[in-house]
Formats: C-alpha cells, structure tokens, sequence
C-alpha cells in the first residue's frame, strides 16, 4: 500500500517537473504587464501583436520559415536518397556510412559551429542564407536518415520482389511500392528537419549574420538581453506548433502500424 | 551479376550526395576547426624575410649578417603595433629578457637620424642565439601550443612540458566544471528516470501513455522554449519562489538562477528523456512475469529487483546515461542563459574565443578536446547499442 | 463440368480447353507418367553465396502442366533454386531454359512467372482489388478488362466481398487467397510457392492444399512448389523433388519416393522407416538376400546399383510390418522382443528389439495389445522392403 501511493506520488511529481514548466509560461503570453510574473494583472493580446508587428520579430520568424523550408528541402531529399543507398547490403562500408550520417547529431554544436565558420568564411558564405541553410542541413539530415532508414527497414524486401514478379521494372517498383510505403518515414523526417532548424541557436550565432536572425536566435538573445513577454507568446506559438506536430507524427505513425500489422 | 553491378552502382549513385555534403560541409570544418588549433602564422606573418633567412639557419652558430639584415627590415615594415606587442609576449615567455631587448630595439630602429647599422650595434644579447632560436621556433607555422594551453600547459624555455602558472590556469578548472556538472545532471537523470521508465513500464492503456506523453512533449518542444521557461520559473518573483514563500519554507525569495542549482535543474529536464526513452525501451522487452516468478520462488520485492530487473536493465541505463552525459558535456544554451559566470562550461568557453575575441586557435584546441572527449564516450555508446541482443 | 469452366481467360473455354489437353485431362494417369512436353530446365545449376555452396551441379526438367514439389530440410537450398527461377537470385553457373529458351539474363518484371512468398507479399498500401490488378496494369490492360479479371479472379478466390479491403485487414488464409489470385491473374507462364501453406493453421491448411489441386486442374498450370511439409508433398503434386544439400536426392512420384526410396536420407526424410544394416549374399531376378548381422536372411526388393557382397541397410515401413506368433514361411520374419506398445488413436504403435537392433511397427487399432517383453516374430513381405545402397564412399569400403 505504501509502495504503491509512494509510486503513485512519485509518478505525479516527475509528471508535474516535466510538464509543468511549459503550461506555466503559456498564460503569460496573454498578460498585458511589461514583466513575466505572476499573478497576471490582466489579460491581452498585446505581445502576439509584438511579436508580429516589431521588426526584429516580424524579420525573425520571416527568416526562420524561409531558412526552415530550404533547409527541410535540402535534408530530405539529401538524406532520401542516402537511405535508399544504404539499402543495399552490396555496397561497401555501408556500417561507416551510416555512422557518419548520424555522427553531426552527436558532435557539440560548438565544435561544429567553429569549424563551419572558419569554412564558410573561407567560401564568402557567412551572412548568408545559403550558409545558415547548409549549416542547418548538417545537423537535421542525421533525422532524416533515422527516419527514412526505419521505414525503409519496416518494408518486407519481398513485397519488391512480388511486385517485380508480377512485371513491374525497377523505376515502377520504386515508384508505386517502395515510395509510397516509405512516405510517412519521409514525412516524419522532413518534419523533423524543420523542426531542427527551427530550433537551432548555436551554428545559427557562428554563421548567422544580422539580416539571417532567426526566430530561435532572437529568442536567445532576448532571453539574454531583455526578457519580455514576447518570449511567452513565442513559446506559446513554439508549443502549439509542437503539438501539432507531434500529433502529424503520431498520427502517420499508426496509419503506417495499422498497413503493416497483420490481423491472424 | 551485372544486374547486381548496377544495382551497386545506383546504390552508390544515391548515396554520393550526402556524403559529398557532409565531407564539405561537416568532416572538412571539423578539420578547418583542428587545423586552426594546430596552426600558428601570426609570428610567420609579421617576419616573412626571417622566416625565410632562417630557415637555412643551423640553430646553434652566432647570427649572420644576413639575419640580422632581414629582421631590420622586417621590423620596420611592422604595422600592426598590436600584432608585434603579441608576439614580444610570446617571444618573451620562451625567452626572458626579450621584451626590453625589443623595445630597446624598435625604438633604436626609428630613429631615422642615425639608423643602427646592425642589430648586434644595438643590443650584445643580439649575439647569442638563444635569442634567435626563440624567434625561429616562433616562426614554424604548427604548434602543439593551442592543444596544450586547453589543457592548462605550456613549453617551458628548454622546451619542456610544464604546468601553466595558477593565474594562467583556467581551462582545467573549466574542463572538471564541464565534467562535474555533466555528471550531476546524468546522476539526477537516473534518480528520475530510472524508477520513472520501471514505473512506465509496469502500467498499460492510458496511464503508461499519460507516462510517455509526459516526457515526449518536452522532447518535442523546442529547446529554447524550455529554457525560457526555466528562465521565467527561477527567477527571483518567479513562480517557484511564490510558492516556496506561499507555503512558508522560505522567507524571502531564494536565489535559484544565475547559479549551480539554476542550471542542474534546467539541464535535467532538458536532458530527462534521453535517460526515460533507453531505459523504457529495454524494459518493455523484458518478460512481465518475471518479477512474479522471482516472487513466487520466494524473492522478496527488494531482492527480486536486485537480483532480475536490474541486471537485465543496466544496458538501459547505462545507454542512457551515456547519452545524458555526451549531451550535456556540449551543452551551450542553457548554462549560457540559466547559469552565471561560475557555471560556465567549455561550449562557453569556446563560443567566447571563437565569437568573443576572435582567438581561433584556442578556440580549436578546446573544440578538439571536447570534440574528442564526445567521440569516444560515443564510441562506447554504440557499441553499447549495437550488441543489443534481438536487434536486427 | 467443373474442368470445363475458366475463370481467368476471357471468353476462356476455347483456350481453356487447349490448355488442359494433356495431362489435365486425366491427373490420375499423369501421376504414373513422367514429363510430357519439358517446359523448364535446369541445365547443371551451381549457386554460391560467398564460399558457401548452396546448389550443387543440378538437373531437373519439369514438363508444361506439371505440379513438381520441392521439399527437403531446412536449408537445404529449395527457396534458392526458386528464386533463381523467378530471376531474383542469379545462378553462379549453368543455365535456367524456359519453354527452350535460356532465361538467365531476362530480368524478373519480363519472365512472366507468378510467385506466392511464404509471407504473401501482398502490399500493404493498396486494397486487395488493386493488387490483383497490379499485374494486369503492368501488362498494360484497358481499365474495362482489368475490373473484369480482377472480379473474376476474386471469385475464384471466394473473396469478392473484401476487394476494398487492405490486406491488413484479411485473415492469414484470406491473404493468403488474395496472393494465390494476384500470382494467377495474369495467366503466367509457371507459378512458383515458396511455403505459401507454412503460416497456416492445420485445418485451413488442408483446406487450401485442395483449392491449389483444384486450381492446377481446371486451369492446367505449371506448377513449382516448394515445402519441407511431406505430407504436403504426397497429397498434392505430380512428382517430388526430395532435395539434401543442394542436391536432389531422387524425384519421382509420390508412390515411388514414399514405397521405394532411393537413399537412406530419402527412407529417413519421408515417413518413418526401420533401418536395418545387412551384406548383400544374393542377387536373383529382382530380389536380393540380405544377412543381418545377427545371422538371419531377408528377402528383399532390389533394383540396380548394389553388388553382392556390398553392406547395404533394408528399409521397412513401420505400418508394413505384421507381427505374429509363429514363424510365417512366405514372409520374412525376425525374431523379437517387444519393449514398448503405446496406443496411438489410430493405431497402436510398437517398439521390438531384433537381438540388438531396434524396430518399430504400426498395427491397425484392432490389433491387440502387447505387453513388454513378449516375445513375437515380425514378418514383411520382401515387396515390403526396399535394398536401399549406400553412398559412394562407404561402398568401396564394403568392397575392399
Ligand atoms: N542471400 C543469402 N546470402 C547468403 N547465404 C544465403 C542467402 N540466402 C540463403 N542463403 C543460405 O543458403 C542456404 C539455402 O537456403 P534456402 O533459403 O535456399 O534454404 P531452404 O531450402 O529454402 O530452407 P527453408 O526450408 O528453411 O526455407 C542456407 O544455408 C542459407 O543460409
Ligand atoms: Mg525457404
């Protein structure tokens, strides 16, 4: 019995740790005091229209919705094609491959972030978008590969070979089976790229100049800098968008489960 | 079999784009960044004329006039007076005595009226090549002085390795803070996330999904907006600090950002479900009934878990640890936000050289050591991972 | 009447009833004969995978409306011969010749063969209608003539309630169904199973061994099975292909691989058998006698290949050998002792002991109990047993 409440509350603590914070911050996105404290003296949609208004902010996420498209451009199609590759048991360190696909999820941001600027100096390409575009793509394509990859392993390889069987050449087979059965994988992965690029502040700060700020990168610095509630109401707009995301996921995800699983 | 060379062939076709982007855009700045710790042209380029008289210098016999030529010239034609003041120091902690030596020698060599007709004629030390040893060992363009200084050491004037002076021994204390404060953050990881996963675990329908939901939202939600949260939760009329007063365990707010504390508790939820996911995801391949069996042959709760669940999960933990702490050893944003100057840790510290002062090559030497302390804590890690048995 | 009818070839009788001249007319003669007209060949078939050998030198002919089996162990190459017939696998040397043709450069979309996969292959992505129509789509059919072979072979099938359906959503044996008609919609040239039956329950499995029999009549299909179920093999196909690594180690027709096995794996594969070790004394008009080591003399089937004097083992069927009181002078007969009777439903299963040598008999459920340790004759008829040689190597060591 004491077992089971002394679970039960810890259970409801370690809930509240994770999730607590980020209900906390959602209200504050609607006061209309100049300072994120409690309680709110009153309501407004003042800092939503700061945030869509105020040039920094309006430029902000601007930037992050063209940077966050190219990059999931980029990574998808990139990391699409590599998946497929790595198919193939014939090709030779196919294992190396792999590991250095994922490896940019590993290394610091920092490290990276030095090295990629020291390069794209060398290029011309700092203050650019092309360079914050490239720089994003290394660190969300490892997702798409994770993503792609696990589709791709989830497809019977001999439902190609039926389709193969039954007269269909190479591209058709791609085309109509292999395509369409990896798609949520695809999916998830380019929405796992955008969501990186979206959130990423370190490379964006070595590579980034000021006419590249992108939303993540103008929240650091004003979190840094002077704190308003325009950060709630961009968190606010960064938590719904995740939901909704998540929900995007989650939903191909079973629509991929119910294909698959077979009823005996 | 021709078949099979161009399915190859495609394969190969595919896969060439990445990896000629990650090459270019991810090995190459990897290698810019080590490159940059190990290379050193300042002193080469205020001295090109030496640099190349020097070169067939056989290190040991007193200058030639042709040296003592090139160096005239090659300090005359120095601008950069912040430059030269650069490598003087430098000169001078390889060789005592030489930052009056080369202040009495600049000022010597402006005087347009009566210019020295060597340098010998300014100063005897000129004549001992000691001096000229410095400056030739100043001039090759690899160093190994970057990679040392990260590690808080430096070449003595004989050339040996040696600890830096206390007042010149920062990285180290920064490097133990880095590791320290990984290792508080994973130790709380596993505090929470161990009996979290077994608990997740154990339960089924909706109670194991308001479980996992619980630490995929905040995996889910952007890394910034954690931190903000944070931010706004510690502060001194934060939330936390209205309910501690409200239930009177304090009296005045307690001061929880801008520190340790501050920066722990951040980092922990941040990196939670990295240690939740591993462990959960073992857990679930482990039979439910075997903690009943271990019972029903006579275990007590205690000593089933002891001796059945824990063994089996360590893998999880161990897995997770790992990740927990190969994150936040490159953690950057939230000391930088949540922390104060004394919790700082090495991604600081080299986001400060490299954006800071534009110290490239100790900025380099720190990415080296960081970078080479994630690969092999990575390395175990997939090893770890890659004999997961029933896996693939 | 049921022959008569085609389910697959539009205005199918005329066609139809060209197909099936031939064996299909009378299955039950074509069972004793072997190939008419040899469709497919392979012609000294090697395969590697790396330094493994996995097909060794074959030969084997299958005639057009055939229904050859393979069946061996596990491992013992039959899905790797298969594949290579399908073209998803290449052969490391030799030749495979469909209807005279070598094929082993034409790719698999243009070999015009169906294949049934063990796990039904069936995609999961579209309804069980547009996967019996991706073959027809792929042949480049008018949409009004595929809807109509697709309801046909769906009738055939008995599924045409679930052709909106994902196969996600059909039984195993549905699926199953589903993939059967998808494999013959196109009406190709030879259907290849790989264990289509494995994932199958029992029941449903016997169920379906008689619709794919069905099938193969009314439709005279050439058919390629593979299975390591034996009972499978005997019900269904024309002749067996019993394969032991890499090799086959006879083929023939059902009767002839069960009642005379050519190879002691064949005897030990198929059925249960008593082994007994024996040296050949004399060979006379089809019959040789054999001594055991303990003394006694059978009498025994024998064809080619054994010389007297060589050590050969005799191969009774359990349920051939008949036990009685006294020494019966028409039969062979070995004097036993019985260790062991268990009552099997069916029948009453015995364990004897020949001196040292065990045996083991199937009695009809009407027989009488034995208890252990009576003493009884076990008796056979020298049809009843086979002389089965023993391999190469152990022969010249008999010899010398
Ligand atoms: N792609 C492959 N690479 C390497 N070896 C293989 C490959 N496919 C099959 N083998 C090997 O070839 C041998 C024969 O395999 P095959 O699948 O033909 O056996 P099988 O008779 O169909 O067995 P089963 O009854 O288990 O299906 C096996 O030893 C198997 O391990
Ligand atoms: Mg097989």
């Amino acid at each position: 019995m004491a077992l089971r409440f002394s679970k039960l509350a810890f259970s409801v603590l370690a809930i509240l740790f994770l999730v607590a914070p980020l209900i906390a911050i959602l209200p504050l996105a609607f006061t209309s005091s100049v300072i994120l404290t409690y309680p709110i003296p009153s309501w407004s949609m003042r800092w939503f229209t700061e945030l869509f208004t105020a040039d920094a902010w309006r430029r902000a996420i601007v930037n992050s919705l063209i940077i966050g498209t190219g990059t999931t451009l980029l990574a998808t199609v990139l990391g699409t094609a590599a998946s497929l590759g790595l198919r193939n048991r014939l090709v030779f360190f196919r294992g190396t491959f792999r590991t250095l696909f994922l490896l940019p999820m590993v290394v610091p941001a920092v490290v990276l972030g030095v090295g990629m600027q020291v390069l794209l100096a060398r290029f011309g390409l700092t203050n650019s978008y092309a360079g914050v575009i490239i720089a994003h793509t290394v660190v969300a394509v490892p997702f798409v590969v994770v993503s792609v990859t696990g589709a791709l392993a989830g497809i019977d390889e001999r439902v190609e070979l039926a389709a193969e069987s039954l007269g269909a050449p190479p591209a058709t087979v791609f085309r109509r089976v292999t395509l369409p059965l990896a798609l949520p994988g695809v999916l998830s992965g380019a929405v796992l790229a955008f969501a990186t690029s979206l959130d990423e502040v370190v490379l964006t700060l070595f590579v980034a100049g000021p006419n590249q700020r992108t939303l993540a990168r103008q929240m650091f610095s004003s979190i840094r800098e002077n704190i308003s509630p325009a950060i709630a109401a961009a968190a606010f707009l960064f938590i719904a968008a995740t939901i909704a995301i998540g929900l995007i996921v989650v939903l191909s995800r079973s629509v991929l489960a119910k294909r698959r699983a077979p009823v005996h | 079999m021709s078949a099979r060379a161009s399915r190859t062939g495609r394969s190969l076709f595919l896969l060439a784009p990445l990896l000629l982007f990650l090459a270019g855009f991810f090995v190459w700045p990897l290698f810019s960044m080590m490159s940059q710790a190990v290379s050193d042209t300042a002193v080469l380029r205020l001295l090109p004329q030496s640099a190349e008289v020097l070169a067939g210098w056989d290190r040991k016999s007193p200058p030639t006039p042709e040296m003592q030529t090139a160096l005239i010239a090659d300090l005359k034609a120095v601008e950069d007076t912040q430059a030269l003041g650069d490598m003087v120091r430098r000169l001078n902690s390889a060789r005592s005595g030489f930052r009056t030596l080369m202040s009495k020698t600049t000022s010597a060599l402006s005087d347009e009226a009566d210019p020295p007709a060597d340098l010998v004629s300014i100063d005897k030390r000129w004549e001992r090549p000691e001096f000229w040893l410095a400056i030739a060992d100043a001039l090759s363009p690899l160093t190994d002085r970057n990679l040392l200084a990260a590690v808080d050491l430096g070449r003595n004037a004989d050339g040996e390795i040696e600890h830096l002076p206390a007042d010149q021994s920062v990285n180290r204390v920064i490097l133990v803070r880095t590791f320290w404060i990984s290792a508080l953050v994973t130790f709380a990881c596993i505090a929470i996330g161990y009996p979290y996963a077994i608990i997740a675990a154990s339960l089924s329908g909706w109670k194991r999904d308001v479980m996992l939901a619980a630490v995929l939202l905040p995996l889910w939600t952007s890394l910034l907006v954690r931190t903000a949260a944070w931010f706004i939760l510690l502060q001194e009329q934060g939330l936390i600090n209205d309910v501690l007063q409200m239930l009177g365990l304090t009296s005045g707010p307690v001061q929880l950002i801008f520190n340790r504390t501050g920066v722990v508790i951040a980092m922990t939820h941040v990196l939670l479900p990295f240690m939740v996911l591993p462990i959960y995801s073992v857990l679930i391949t482990i039979p439910k009934n075997l903690m009943p069996a271990a019972a029903s042959l006579g275990a007590h709760p205690l000593r089933a878990f002891l001796r059945v669940l824990l063994p089996l999960s360590l893998r999880g933990v161990a897995a997770g640890s790992l990740l927990v702490f190969i994150s936040a050893i490159g953690y950057y944003i939230t000391p930088a936000l949540i922390g104060g100057p004394g919790d700082q840790m090495i991604s600081s510290i080299i986001a400060f050289y490299a954006i800071g002062s534009a110290n490239w090559g100790m900025a380099g030497a720190l990415g080296v050591v960081l970078l080479a302390a994630t690969l092999v804590l990575y390395s175990v890690y997939a090893r770890l991972s890659a004999d997961e048995p029933g896996r693939r | 009447m049921r022959r008569r009818r085609s389910f697959l070839l539009p205005g199918g009788e005329k066609v139809a009833e060209g197909r099936m001249r031939g064996p299909a007319l009378c299955p039950t003669a074509r069972a004793r004969e072997p190939l008419l007209a040899e469709f497919i060949r392979f012609d000294r078939i090697t395969k590697f995978y790396g330094p493994l050998c996995v097909v060794e030198n074959l030969d084997l002919g299958i005639g057009k409306g055939e229904f050859v089996s393979l069946l061996g162990p596990s491992g013992s190459g039959k899905t790797t011969l298969l594949m290579m017939l399908a073209g998803f696998e290449q052969p490391t040397s030799g030749t495979i010749l469909v209807d005279g043709q070598a094929v082993n450069d034409v790719p698999t979309h243009k070999r015009d063969m169906g294949v049934v996969f063990q796990s039904y292959a069936l995609f999961p992505h579209m309804t069980v209608g547009e996967n019996i129509a991706f073959p027809l789509e792929m042949r480049g059919l008018g949409k009004a003539e595929i809807a109509d072979r697709v309801t046909r072979a769906l009738d055939m099938v008995q599924l045409s309630a679930m052709r909106e359906r994902r196969p996600a959503q059909l039984s195993g044996g549905q699926q199953q169904r589903v993939a059967l008609a998808r494999a013959l919609v196109f009406e190709p040239r030879v259907v290849l199973m790989d264990e289509p039956l494995g994932a199958l329950d029992k029941q449903l499995r016997e169920q379906m061994q008689l619709d794919i029999r069905d099938l193969h009549r009314r439709l005279g299909l050439t058919i390629v099975f593979v299975t390591h179920d034996q009972s499978e093999a005997l019900t269904m196909s024309d002749r067996v292909a019993v394969f032991n690594k890499g090799k086959i180690e006879q083929i023939g027709t059902p009767r002839q691989v069960y009642d005379e096995p050519a190879t002691r794996f064949v005897a030990e594969f198929i059925g249960e058998t008593n082994l007994i070790e024996g040296v050949v004394a004399r060979i006379s008009g089809g019959e040789a006698a054999v001594r055991l080591a303990s003394g006694a003399e059978i009498v025994s089937a024998v064809s080619g290949g054994v010389a007297e004097g060589a050590t050969v083992y005799l191969s009774v069927r359990p349920e051939r050998i008949e036990l009685a009181e006294a020494r019966n002078a028409a039969h062979n007969c070995l004097e036993t002792e019985v260790t062991d009777s268990v009552y099997q439903g069916d029948h009453l299963r015995v364990e004897l002991a020949a001196g040292s040598h065990p045996l083991i008999a199937k009695l009809g459920r009407r027989s009488r109990e034995f208890e252990p340790g009576t003493k009884v004759f076990a008796a056979f008829s020298a049809g009843d047993c086979r002389v089965i040689a023993p391999p190469d190597g152990q022969r010249q060591a008999a010899a010398s």
